[in-house]
């Protein structure tokens, strides 16, 4: 028998999870699908859960003059209808359908650290950063530093994440686009998000390709000297290395990825 | 342990374990059978239920998300006057065939216009997107919901 609880505060959960190791659970749209057994039976945890969901605390959007400061427990449906800046929400009411987005969490679909998840190219290219609380204390780290591979971060078992700070900037037009079996409610098979100031300033990153998001900070600063596309793709191309698996090939990825950047990118620079 | 939510109006309260899903609890506990199990995994909206106001797929909920919430299942939300012009537009228009996914369907169309006065036919497929039907095609069920539009169809 597993034990199972349900803080109402963050100081409650950070005490759970410091005396055990411990499943943290939010939303649950993938815990409930990873831990499923047969039909009618219960989920398999191995490890104590802790529901995390009752948290009031952690279900704001807050600002300041220079950060969004979200909650974990923001749902992706509070992202979608919020009041960020049009870059952040219209990815996030790309992401699955409303049923799920009404119950997924922004903190979630981070921690869970899917290769494919949608809204980590999203956050890494806005250089977010995420708090990480333990009754030892507490860490902010850029998101980039977070993620250390498919599945894996660096949060310690005694750690929570509780706040998500995305920096404001002054970037007046993006590019999103993931691209599917459908267009709802499926894992992307690659996705781009493009944002920037003219060229005066640009992030690019490519989501579900490699197994991690991919952002290049040199070719991007190259880029906004130069404008250069052809060296641009040159540069991502030697970054790339997707994979063949059930969703995709590793050449219509690398592909298409390269494509979109490309069009949009050609598109700019003839509008300047 | 003992787990307090309200179902359908009516404070309830159950012996559960909080890892047991709220599509579970409806269907054997309570013998609410409108709310059917499909694929179990998010994607089919087969299971949908209202939890305090927001349409969520009930085979994603463990009972320690549903602590307090209030629950509305296709049994009550088909006393109610909203659910009668969309049953209405539904049959009128052929959207139901074996039936399965219908119960989601309605309870997501419900929700669509909570979003939109008058959805367009792309709203409509997103706003339906996490509900899959095998037996119509989907066409009659735009048709329905392009009929709710023509009659002011209003969410309440």
């Amino acid at each position: 028998m597993i034990n199972s609880y349900r803080p109402t505060t963050v100081e409650e959960a950070l005490q759970l999870i410091h005396q055990k190791r411990c499943h943290i659970f939010a939303g649950g749209t993938d815990l409930m699908i990873r831990k499923r057994q047969w039909q009618g039976a219960e989920r398999k945890f191995t490890q104590p859960v802790v529901f995390i969901n009752g948290i009031d605390s952690l279900k704001n959007i807050e600002e300041t003059d220079t950060h969004y400061i979200i909650g974990a427990l923001v749902t992706q449906t509070e992202m979608a209808e919020s009041h960020l800046p049009e870059y952040i929400r219209v990815p996030y009411a790309q992401m699955s359908h409303p049923a799920i987005r009404n119950i997924a969490t922004v903190g979630g679909n981070i921690v869970n650290a899917a290769s494919v998840a949608d809204s980590i190219p999203i956050l890494l290219a806005l250089d977010a950063e995420v708090t990480l609380q333990s009754v030892e204390g507490e860490r902010t780290i850029p998101l980039g530093a977070f993620i250390l591979g498919k599945y894996k971060t660096v949060r310690k078992d005694n750690e929570l994440l509780t706040y998500i700070h995305i920096p404001k900037k002054n970037y007046n037009a993006y590019y999103y686009k993931k691209i599917g079996q459908r267009k709802a409610s499926i894992l992307s098979k690659v996705s781009v998000f493009i944002v920037h100031h003219k060229l005066d300033e640009i992030a690019i990153t490519i989501g579900a390709v490699n197994p991690m998001v991919i952002r290049s900070v040199q070719l991007e600063k190259q880029f906004i000297k130069d404008h250069s596309i052809p060296d641009l793709i040159q540069g991502f191309k030697a970054i790339l290395s997707g994979v063949n698996d059930k969703r995709s090939t590793k050449d219509y990825r690398e592909t298409v990825a390269i494509n979109m950047i490309k069009t949009y990118l050609e598109g700019v620079i003839n509008e300047l | 342990m003992k787990i307090d939510f309200i179902l359908n109006g009516n404070a309830v309260s159950i012996e559960s374990t909080y890892t047991r899903r709220l599509l579970d609890v409806i269907r054997e506990d309570f013998d609410l059978t409108g709310t059917k199990e499909g694929c179990a995994e998010g994607e089919c909206g087969a299971c949908l239920v209202f939890m305090d106001d927001l349409l969520v797929n009930s085979c994603m909920v463990p009972m320690a998300n549903a602590v307090g919430k209030s629950v509305v299942t296709i049994e009550s939300f088909a006393q109610t006057e909203a659910y009668k012009s969309i049953e209405n537009a539904f049959m009128s228009s052929g959207a139901v065939q074996c039936g399965y996914c219908t119960p989601g369907m309605v309870m997501a169309v419900y929700e669509l216009f909570k979003k939109y006065d008058a959805p367009t036919l792309q709203q409509v497929k997103e706003g339906l997107s996490g509900n899959l039907c095998r037996c119509t095609g989907y066409q009659m069920i735009f048709e329905a919901v392009a009929m709710l539009v023509k009659e002011g169809y209003r969410y309440d």
